[in-house]
């Protein structure tokens, strides 16, 4: 994967190669430099499939991370492409006129992380999550637990106890 | 048409001879991802009922419930966590945090059930099929969501130490301090361990938030002895805490002195007097003995409003806190900063009093309502081993005593400890110190009749004894102190093979063919102690139930005489914290009796 990096560094600024296996490294990318970056990639350097696109929430950073893992049948390996972008307004280029599939990652990503992707056919219709109207829920700050006790009703019959006050009860009960 | 095209189907047959990959019944046989996040395993043997699965679900999946079958013990809650399939995501977390690695996931992940409550289950106890599955998530190795070592505490190197009685420890700085606080799960499985169950968890979050004075008020709801206890506590807790299964124990008696050490003497007075009744209820209590339980029970009495003397044989109070351990390791001026905050509540301690000679213990129970006995045991026992009544063999609670006076005695150049606790340590490091002063060098040969990872000594003990150049030696017992023309010149012992019989008596069965003379000019006992309680009287003596040589008391401390009670080392061992328990205990029953009856006009 090395030589690769040292070619793609040539042509592109790019951040550090991890290398995760043999087969398998990540390099970060500008924003502006993707589209270029994966048309490269595609048509110099065989990496011609689109094996996923998917996000991971920064918020302490402030940032939505996208990896575009891209596949080389030949070789035999992938490279994941990341690009960091701001979280909020999230916004990022489409590229569903290179990878047709791209569209239906994209339409997911809008509607878990609520990530666009302007111009990617139906990007606003819901995906699987029919009439949402909450926070994205892969957005880290959704509160899952919040969420649950709002839409579900308790079962009955639940209660915890607290270790210490059990042990209290159990082994020293009449102490103050 | 190429040629490989015309070759290619045939290269195909080429995979007959390989294994298949495809799976022969995939309707019937579906295995889950060998690391799959399927449905939960819980190994109950290993589990500790922490509940910090509970409390780092992010769905509230999961219930801390009682299991008939496993019983609360030291160390273990006895809950076992239920998880709510309704709720749970499998995100894992509950792995990732288990502090035992009890819990797993399987990587099955098909369910069938008509009755939805069949998904609320508690793994290992409610069994599964795939309990004992090997494959699935597991927390992989090195990832781990709290700290595991125990941040270091700085300490005095033993070349700067061994000839000084300076503290050996630093004590935590605010950032050292927050680090371990951090490691803390606020489970609470050691209150149960400490004696007069601390609120551990609550105070340790207050080093993580910066509020100390809420720290301080927090340690004094269960213990006036902070400075004390955050020094030379046992801390039996650190023995229950969940860290200590997968890392180390969480400092907690490192992060208790730390609270302590933050916040004025003049704000920890004010703390403490918080909540103090200053109408005098008319009550008066005489309390024997200014040691850890006996100052406890003052500072909760007279906290309470009740009128209390202490009354103290020996020239400054602490009992065995100042007269038996040593200064490197409690300085007396924190001991003393402990002591002003219950003098403070009004307690009057009457030092260089000695019930028996300067008054009377008739006269202590016709001037008060009630008495507590907390005189400790200041009698060193003796083995009375031959030769052991020269002068020069001694016990070692009187020489320590002897050394908190500020004698400066003549130390020989060649010492023999017999002993391997704690105060066998004490005094030997004590002396060796005192050797290095006088005479450069260290000659102190501590001789313990337990093998060496059976000496009742704390391992840090022996560890910075041997540092500071004490010789230990395990397995040895005493046989004879050895005199030439009426002079000490050495310990005779002999191999101890076994200390206890099968039934578990202490027996000790000798070598008598492996004897080792160790050169000594001064020979020091540390073998126990015992109570002096000579004052009592012969009426009183007769009067009272005994066990043995201890005076008989009841779980409040009372003895068989409605207005004595009794608490500490001479009744019930063996440290500090107990003795602060048992002062509590004995104010609250003390408390009692009072209520409904009026104050006795003296």
């Amino acid at each position: 994967m090395r030589d690769l990096y040292d070619r793609l560094k040539t042509a592109f600024p790019l951040g550090e190669l991890t290398e995760q296996r043999p087969d398998l490294a990540f390099v970060t990318v500008a924003k502006e430099q993707l589209r270029s970056l994966l048309l490269h990639l595609r048509d110099q350097e065989g990496f011609t499939h689109l094996v996923l696109l998917t996000a991971v929430d920064w918020l302490e950073e402030g940032n939505f991370q996208l990896t575009y893992l891209m596949n080389n049948r030949l070789a035999c390996r992938d490279l994941g492409v990341r690009v960091m972008l701001p979280r909020d307004p999230a916004s990022m280029d489409s590229i569903h006129d290179l990878w047709p599939t791209a569209a239906t990652y994209q339409r997911e990503l809008r509607e878990m992380f609520g990530i666009d992707f302007p111009g990617s056919p139906r990007v606003d219709e819901d995906f699987i999550l029919e009439g949402w109207i909450r926070t994205p829920p892969y957005r880290r700050d959704f509160d899952t637990l919040k969420f649950s006790d709002e839409v579900f009703a308790p079962r009955p019959g639940r209660a915890s106890s607290d270790p210490t006050e059990f042990m209290k009860q159990q082994l020293y009960p009449d102490k103050t | 048409m190429s040629l490989s095209d015309v070759l290619s189907p045939f290269s195909a047959w080429k995979n007959l001879f390989r294994d298949p990959v495809t799976i022969p019944d995939p309707l019937n046989d579906r295995p889950g991802a060998p690391r799959y996040r399927g449905f939960h395993q819980n190994d109950i043997e290993k589990c500790i009922g922490c509940g910090t699965c509970e409390a780092i679900c992010q769905n509230a999946a999961i219930d801390m419930v009682a299991v008939a079958e496993i019983a609360t013990k030291p160390g273990d809650s006895g809950l076992r966590p239920r998880i709510d399939y309704g709720r749970c995501c499998w995100c894992a977390l509950c792995v990732d945090v288990c502090m035992t690695s009890s819990l797993s996931m399987s990587n099955e992940y098909k369910w069938v059930d008509h009755d939805p409550d069949a998904f609320c289950f508690i793994p290992g106890v409610d069994l599964k099929h795939w309990d004992s599955s090997e494959l699935g998530y597991r927390r992989p190795e090195g990832h781990r969501l709290t700290g595991i070592e125990r941040v270091a505490m700085g300490e005095l190197e033993p070349e700067v130490r061994a000839d000084s009685f300076v503290e050996i420890v630093a004590g935590y700085d605010l950032e050292q301090a927050k680090l371990e606080a951090d490691r803390c799960v606020s489970c609470g499985l050691c209150v149960a361990t400490c004696p007069t169950h601390m609120a551990v968890p609550e105070y340790i979050a207050t080093i993580r938030d910066g509020d100390y004075e809420q720290g301080v008020r927090l340690l004094y709801q269960t213990n006036p002895f902070s400075n004390v206890c955050g020094r030379v506590c046992t801390h039996r807790c650190e023995t229950s805490c969940a860290a200590r299964h997968e890392g180390d124990p969480i400092a907690i008696r490192w992060l208790k002195r730390h609270i302590i050490d933050q916040v004025t003497h003049d704000r920890i007075k004010q703390i403490a007097a918080e909540g103090r009744v200053s109408k005098p209820s008319g009550h008066q209590v005489a309390i024997i003995g200014a040691g850890p339980a006996g100052l406890t029970a003052a500072f909760d009495l007279a906290k309470a409003g009740h009128g209390v003397t202490v009354f103290e044989a020996l020239p400054a109070p602490g009992g065995m806190m100042r007269y038996g351990i040593p200064e490197y390791r409690l300085p007396y001026d924190k001991l003393d900063e402990d002591v002003d905050v219950i003098r403070s509540m009004g307690v009057e301690i009457r030092c260089n009093t000695r019930v028996g000679e300067d008054i009377s213990i008739d006269q202590l129970r016709e001037q008060h309502d009630t008495v507590l006995l907390s005189i400790g045991l200041h009698q060193g026992r003796s083995t009375r081993i031959p030769g052991s009544e020269h002068e020069d063999v001694v016990s070692a609670v009187e020489l320590l005593r002897r050394i908190t006076f500020g004698e400066r005695f003549d130390v020989p150049t060649t010492v023999a400890v017999i002993g391997g606790g704690n105060v066998a340590m004490d005094i030997a490091r004590s002396l060796a110190r005192m050797q290095r002063q006088q005479h450069g060098q260290v000659g102190v040969t501590l001789v313990a009749l337990e093998a060496e990872d059976l000496m009742l000594a704390d391992r840090e003990e022996i560890d910075e004894a041997r540092e500071e150049g004490v010789v230990i030696i395990p397995s040895r017992g005493p046989r004879q102190c050895l005199i030439e023309r009426d002079a000490l010149t050495g310990l005779e012992t002999v191999h101890c093979v076994s200390v206890f019989d099968d039934q578990g008596r202490f027996a000790p069965n000798y070598d008598d063919s492996d004897i080792q003379i160790h050169d000594a000019g001064l020979i020091v006992e540390a073998i126990g102690q015992a109570a002096d309680h000579a004052f009592l009287g012969e009426s009183l003596t007769e009067a009272l139930e005994w066990e043995r040589n201890r005076i008989r008391i009841d779980a409040d401390g009372r003895t068989s005489e409605s207005w004595l009670w009794a608490a500490g080392d001479a009744v019930q061992g063996p440290d500090v914290i107990t003795a602060v328990a048992a002062g509590h205990r004995i104010a609250a029953s003390m408390m009692e009796a009072f209520a409904g009856t009026s104050a006795q006009t003296h």
